[in-house]
């Protein structure tokens, strides 16, 4: 396993989320971390286009073939068995953060 | 779209074939999503996205560069391996950096584009909100003016309409979803405070239809108000609804007192609701009837076309509408047997509008941008001149691997930073300038009201300080070579490389050429304004006060009344110390919206003329000694006196323009003329008993003097007469007139008091004085003229700091072989000369350039110059000498510094 799968930033995890569903493309993506982060990412064409790219450089999401009926210009892409592992690992490490703070009182119990 | 495709191509070409047409998908469907939240968001967004992609792009290419890198180059591991984004922070930050460190290049570069971008934004805000932006009533481009040209009468547009020419287009016209007609005038408000006068437009109830406008309060007239007995209603002006009534929605239902009658107030228009202009306050119902038949041409027309007409196929609609008006109508005029000779001149409302000053707008947009390009060329040589300096640096990043496009990214950062800081600044500029201008500009610039910087100007603004970024970082780079040549020259050369001064002497050529191009355009305009001051406007301008006063027809019913009114107020005014003559008019030349009355005239003995109609002649009405008081000179005869109005007796005056279109070669004095047929009731012969000069009328420029008609106050029409008896102008609102021996303006507390002793409801309006009637009348000549002179004078200035700049471094390149000349004992004299040929040879190059643009593009300014042709020799040749001038100072002195090195410091400094 690469080390920058230890270092997923903001923007790939949530890709890394969307992708999480099943495969899809560019513009579904971008809507899905917009509305999946409440708006607070909003990353521009281009921002987009350069975080999937690295994604699919590293190793964690690839493209894949587009379903029958999508528009031609389309790009699909799905999780990688790494990418999963790096989602999961991220996940396990925002977990732990949360831990943390609840054993710290930072952070309400679970009702 | 077409846009974003564009910046793509920023993007390495192998990520491009990868993910370019995705991207242009995702981004197609997103700007459908921001477009439906429309205005700001979207300009929000374009930015963002435009900005995003080429920080991208230049992250992505540095990933590119740094992936290669990384398998080529080990040992250059020390600046490391960016990553996109990270790399561009970096590389902006050290870029900022290294401009806060070299102030002495940085203030002045963005200081000049700062000016150059915000004289851009400025008058770019005036043409986007002016020229640009869809008048402000939904689906604007479908409302057209409705005028009419009668060819018999030489009139080729501009007359109007008439109720039956307005039938007519109801009844026939298939063009035309809906149309109305409007006239406006000047009522007097009262009650509620003092009295004052207000413009109103009386129109059809189809108006706010037309305009798809409706009241944001109340409601707009209903058809039974727009028919004759119909209820006195009024539609106030959002700003006098503010203004005198505090904003109160209680002010519907409630009555005021409009033209001495009780109205009521029905509805509030909007807030920015301005038609037909922004002076018009309030709005009622203007009766109109088929019975009227033909009617006179005292309306103005606009119509909604139908989906999808154009205006050719609206423009033959029409005029076959019109070609069957003798049928329809047996006393228009062609049926008795002369002929009008009417046609339809339908033009768009938005032309009507803005076309007169479209031009001048273009053309000082075009002007800044000239600036923008002279201040570019001036920024560019700095830029040339640090890059020289900065040559080590590059070698050192390109000996450690850096590509050429790491050399882009160097420069790219540097200009983006700096023209970016430019553009804010120019941003804030362009902010206050647009307020100053808005103060400033004539009230005859339409749409004023809504000029702003907003998001649009901003959006403009950014994209031209980067489209100025992109151009300088590129600059540079035209010459790859002498970068290379950097490292192996070690730096002792004597002659910096000739391609380097080449780049230079084309830009400082360039400028030269564009600064004379707007001096000759400012030099024209200021020969034609000159030539409209140097204008005799016929009469004498100097220490006389004008104002309005409007009588109400309750206080006054008939003509006997009014004159008496009219008289008391004169004799009361004339008993003022400082007062030298008082008089007034009907109709005082160059007022704007003054409503002046012309008809085409009778002359006793002779028939009416049949098949052509005798050339129209406007009517004024005066008081005793108007000429004297005026100052318009006699050139036979005796003016209107006092014992012609005391005694009503049928005189007239007339100008020499009557003259010539109604006497040629014959004694008009004794003459008898009339404005209606005199075998009609009310209407009398009027004997000619003098002939004034001519005077201007509606302008300072006009083709021809007008014919006029000067007949006295007892002589003209009364509120008692209907305005189709058509015997004279009204009598109701009169401009005064005041000559003074004092500074005019002194007189107004006195005259005021002796108004409102004579009667206390009578207000005073549009107090000026005749300095400054002539100085409105040309005050959009005066505007244009101005900013194009501000401009030609930057350009002028911003010019001689790039000649002296290019100079003064071409010196300090040659300083070496300079001293080496004078060491050997060459002249100082022939060094400067040596020099300034240098110098010389591109001014001329690019005067010569400057003078060919200058006389192909000069015909644009056409219609905006007076007496002047748009190639007068004078002003090509004393522009071109100043520039000349101006050129071989800058020239002169860096070489005369040169001329006076020590020889033997420069050679021991090398």
């Amino acid at each position: 396993m690469k080390w920058v799968i230890l270092m997923v930033s903001d923007l790939a995890f949530h890709i890394l989320l969307a992708l999480g569903e099943g495969p899809s493309h560019g513009y579904a993506i971008g809507k899905e971390v917009e509305t999946r982060s409440g708006g607070r990412l909003d990353p521009t064409t281009g921002a987009l286009y350069q975080a999937l790219r690295r994604l699919t450089d590293d190793g964690l999401i690839a493209p894949v073939d587009a379903p029958e009926d999508a528009d031609l210009r389309r790009k699909y892409f799905a999780l990688t068995r790494d990418g999963r592992r790096a989602a999961a690992k991220e996940a396990e490490r925002l977990d732990a953060l949360v831990r943390t703070a609840r054993q710290r009182k930072l952070y309400p119990q679970r009702a | 779209m077409r846009l974003y495709r564009w910046l793509l191509r920023l993007y390495p070409a192998a990520l491009r074939r990868e993910y370019g047409a995705a991207m242009e998908e995702t981004f197609a469907r997103r700007l459908a999503d921001v477009r439906r939240s429309g205005g700001w968001r979207l300009a929000q967004w374009w930015l963002r996205e435009v900005l995003g992609a080429i920080v991208v792009a230049i992250g992505e290419r540095s990933a590119a560069r740094a992936r290669r890198r990384q398998i080529q180059l080990e040992t250059a591991r020390e600046v490391g391996p960016m990553q996109g984004l990270q790399a561009m922070r970096m590389e902006f930050r050290y870029a900022a950096r290294r401009l806060v460190r070299n102030p002495a290049f940085t203030w002045p570069a963005a200081l000049t584009l700062a000016l150059a971008i915000g004289a851009n934004a400025s008058i770019f805000a005036i043409v986007q909100h002016v020229v640009l932006n869809p008048l402000p009533y939904p689906d604007s481009e479908r409302v057209i003016v409705l005028d009419n040209g009668a060819l018999g009468l030489n009139m080729a547009s501009g007359i109007g309409m008439t109720e039956g020419i307005y039938y007519q287009y109801l009844d026939r016209a298939h063009t035309l979803e809906q149309l109305a007609l409007y006239t406006t005038s000047e009522a007097t408000l009262t009650g509620n405070g003092e009295p004052e006068r207000i413009r109103v437009a009386a129109a059809t109830p189809s108006l706010a239809p037309v305009l798809r406008t409706s009241p944001a309060l109340g409601r707009w007239f209903t058809q039974a108000e727009g028919e004759p007995g119909g209820a006195r209603v009024a539609v106030l002006s959002h700003g006098l609804w503010m203004r005198r009534y505090g904003s109160d929605p209680g002010i519907l239902g409630r009555s005021i007192t409009l033209y001495g009658v009780p109205t009521e107030v029905v509805g509030v228009m909007p807030a920015g609701f301005a038609f037909p202009n922004a002076t018009i306050e309030a709005w009622t119902p203007t009766p109109l009837s088929r019975s009227t038949g033909f009617g006179i041409f005292i309306y103005n027309g606009i119509a909604r076309l139908r989906e999808g007409v154009t205006l050719d196929a609206a423009r033959a609609d029409l005029n076959a509408a019109i070609a069957t008006i003798p049928e329809v109508y047996p006393e228009y005029p062609n049926a008795i047997g002369y002929h009008l000779d009417l046609i339809a001149i339908p033009v768009t409302l938005k032309d009507a509008i803005v076309g007169p000053v479209a031009r001048g707008l273009w053309i000082l947009l075009a002007s800044v941008g000239f600036v923008l390009l002279i201040a570019g060329a001036n920024v560019a040589n700095l830029c040339l001149v640090r890059a020289e300096a900065q040559q080590r640096d590059i070698a050192i990043r390109r000996a450690l691997g850096a590509g050429s496009s790491g050399v882009v990214r160097y420069f790219l950062a540097e200009s983006l930073v700096l023209s970016l800081a430019g553009g804010v600044l120019g941003l804030g500029l362009a902010w206050g300038a647009v307020r100053l201008l808005i103060a400033t500009a004539p009230t005859s610039l339409p749409r004023l009201a809504e000029v702003r910087v907003d998001a649009v100007v901003a959006v403009f603004t950014l994209l031209l300080a980067i489209g100025v970024a992109i151009a300088f970082a590129l600059l540079p780079l035209l010459r790859p070579a002498s970068l290379v040549s950097a490292l192996q020259g070690g730096g002792r050369s004597h002659t910096a490389s000739r391609g380097r001064h080449r780049l230079r002497h084309v830009l400082m050529g360039a400028q030269v050429a564009l600064a004379l191009v707007l001096l000759v355009f400012s030099g024209l305009m200021v020969r034609s304004f000159q030539k409209l001051r140097a204008l005799d406007p016929g009469f004498d301008a100097s220490s006389a006060l004008t104002f309005r006063l409007g009588l109400a027809a309750r206080d006054y019913p008939n003509r006997a009344a009014m004159v008496a009114a009219h008289q008391a107020l004169l004799d009361r005014i004339a008993a003022l110390p400082g007062v030298k003559a008082v008089s007034a008019t009907s109709c005082l030349p160059l007022a704007e919206d003054a409503d002046c009355f012309g008809n085409t005239l009778f002359v006793d003995g002779r028939p009416f003329p049949v098949n052509s109609l005798p050339p129209g002649a406007s009517l004024r009405a005066v008081a005793a000694d108007y000429f004297q008081t005026m100052g318009i000179r006699l050139i036979r005869g005796r003016g209107i006196e006092r014992r012609d109005i005391d005694h009503g007796e049928p005189v007239v005056v007339v100008n020499q323009a009557l003259v010539r279109a109604y006497f040629p070669n014959q004694d008009p004095i004794g003459q008898r003329i009339a404005s209606s047929n005199p075998n009609v009731a009310l209407a009398k012969w009027l004997t000619i008993v003098g002939v004034s000069a001519d005077t201007t009328s509606r302008a300072l420029v006009e083709a021809e003097p007008a014919p006029a008609v000067y007949m006295p106050i007892s002589m003209a029409r009364g509120p008692e007469m209907p305005v189709q008896s058509l015997i004279g102008p009204g009598i109701t609102v009169m401009s005064y007139v005041v000559r003074t021996s004092t500074p005019p303006r002194t007189l107004v507390p006195s005259v005021r008091r002796v108004i409102h002793d004579v009667d206390a409801n009578l207000p005073m309006v549009q107090v000026r004085t005749l300095q400054e009637m002539l100085d409105r009348a040309s005050a959009y000549m005066a505007f244009t003229m101005v900013l194009l002179a501000i401009a030609a004078g930057v350009a002028l200035l911003l010019g001689a700091i790039g000649i002296y700049g290019v100079m003064s471094y071409v010196v300090s390149q040659r300083r070496a072989e300079i001293g080496l000349r004078l060491a050997l004992g060459a002249e100082p004299r022939r060094v400067i000369g040596m020099i300034v040929r240098q110098g010389g040879l591109v001014t001329v190059a690019g005067i010569v350039a400057g003078l060919a643009v200058a006389l192909a593009a000069s015909r644009v300014l056409g219609s905006l110059l007076y007496d002047v042709s748009a190639r007068d020799p004078g002003v090509f040749l004393t522009t071109t000498l100043v520039l000349l001038v101006v050129a071989f100072l800058a020239c002169w002195l860096p070489a005369r510094r040169a001329a006076r090195l020590n020889p033997l410091d420069t050679l021991r400094a090398d």
